[in-house]
């Protein structure tokens, strides 16, 4: 999966090929899901032989896309022009529910 | 007329066979075909694909750079949940899970791995791992359970 966002953004210390000459501080974006309960509960028969839980996989797949979308809005807002740093953090809140969570230094460029 | 008990029955002991069926046929069939896609992509980019380093090992100039992110969520199966649950019990190593985990691993790597051969980038630096536990219900005797591993990294054209 390769996140198509407007904005640029790394999880390296620096963006390759320019420098930072502006901080704006921490941007966070996160994002609660859930599948519908018919996935939850063909999930719930896959698990009796193990492997992977494809349906899952999707949903977190498609909320850390969200959840990077939503860092990258409050970056944008704050007059920031790209993110650097950016790591991911998962919880699972409720049961078939998950939290993702992406944030990183929101820092002007040029 | 057959009773509804002895339809539950056969159901709960046909699930525990599947899950014999899935940790002794379909699970190894899986790793089998993992291990056949690790090694074409250690052909193909070379071991040194991957690196957790922030800086590129080559010196020369980078044209682009995009953030590559790869997941899969894993689970065990009853007999393996139950085994680990068993082992708990006396504490200890638990080799079932201990396997599974490392399975998830490289089932991840390898997706990360097969993105930067399908995209036009050269290597992925600052790799990190994250793992989550996903359960669909907290401390019931639901038996779906997973974990999630996590993988990105920025790849990085020279």
């Amino acid at each position: 999966m390769q996140p198509n966002m407007t904005m640029p953004f790394s999880n390296t210390e620096t963006l390759p090929g320019s420098t930072i000459v502006q901080s704006h501080g921490v941007v966070t974006g996160s994002t609660v899901r859930a599948k519908n309960v018919f996935k939850d509960i063909g999930a719930g028969f896959k698990n009796i032989v193990g492997g992977e839980l494809k349906a899952y996989t999707e949903l977190l797949q498609e909320s850390r896309n969200e959840a990077l979308y939503r860092m990258c809005a409050e970056a944008s807002q704050r007059g920031a022009n790209a993110v650097v740093n950016v790591r991911f953090a998962t919880s699972s809140v409720a049961g078939g529910a998950a939290e993702l969570l992406a944030y990183g230094t929101a820092v002007t460029v040029e | 007329m057959v009773s509804f008990n002895l339809l539950w029955n056969i159901a709960v002991n046909g699930a525990w066979i599947v899950s014999l069926f899935g940790v002794l046929v379909y699970q190894p069939g899986k790793k089998k075909a993992l291990l056949k896609r690790e090694q074409a992509s250690l052909i193909s980019c070379g071991a040194n694909a991957l690196t957790t380093l922030s800086t590129p090992s080559k010196k020369s100039e980078i044209q682009g750079y995009t953030v590559l992110v790869a997941n899969v969520v894993m689970s065990p199966s009853w007999i393996q949940l139950f085994g680990g649950w068993f082992r708990a019990f006396f504490g200890g190593r638990i080799n079932t899970f201990s396997k599974l985990l490392e399975w998830a691993r490289r089932e991840a790597k390898q997706r990360l791995l097969e993105e930067l051969e399908a995209s036009d980038y050269d290597e992925v630096i600052n790799v990190r791992f994250e793992t989550t536990t996903l359960t669909k219900s907290k401390g019931s005797n639901d038996k779906t359970a997973g974990f999630e591993i996590l993988i990105y990294g920025t790849a990085v054209k020279y």
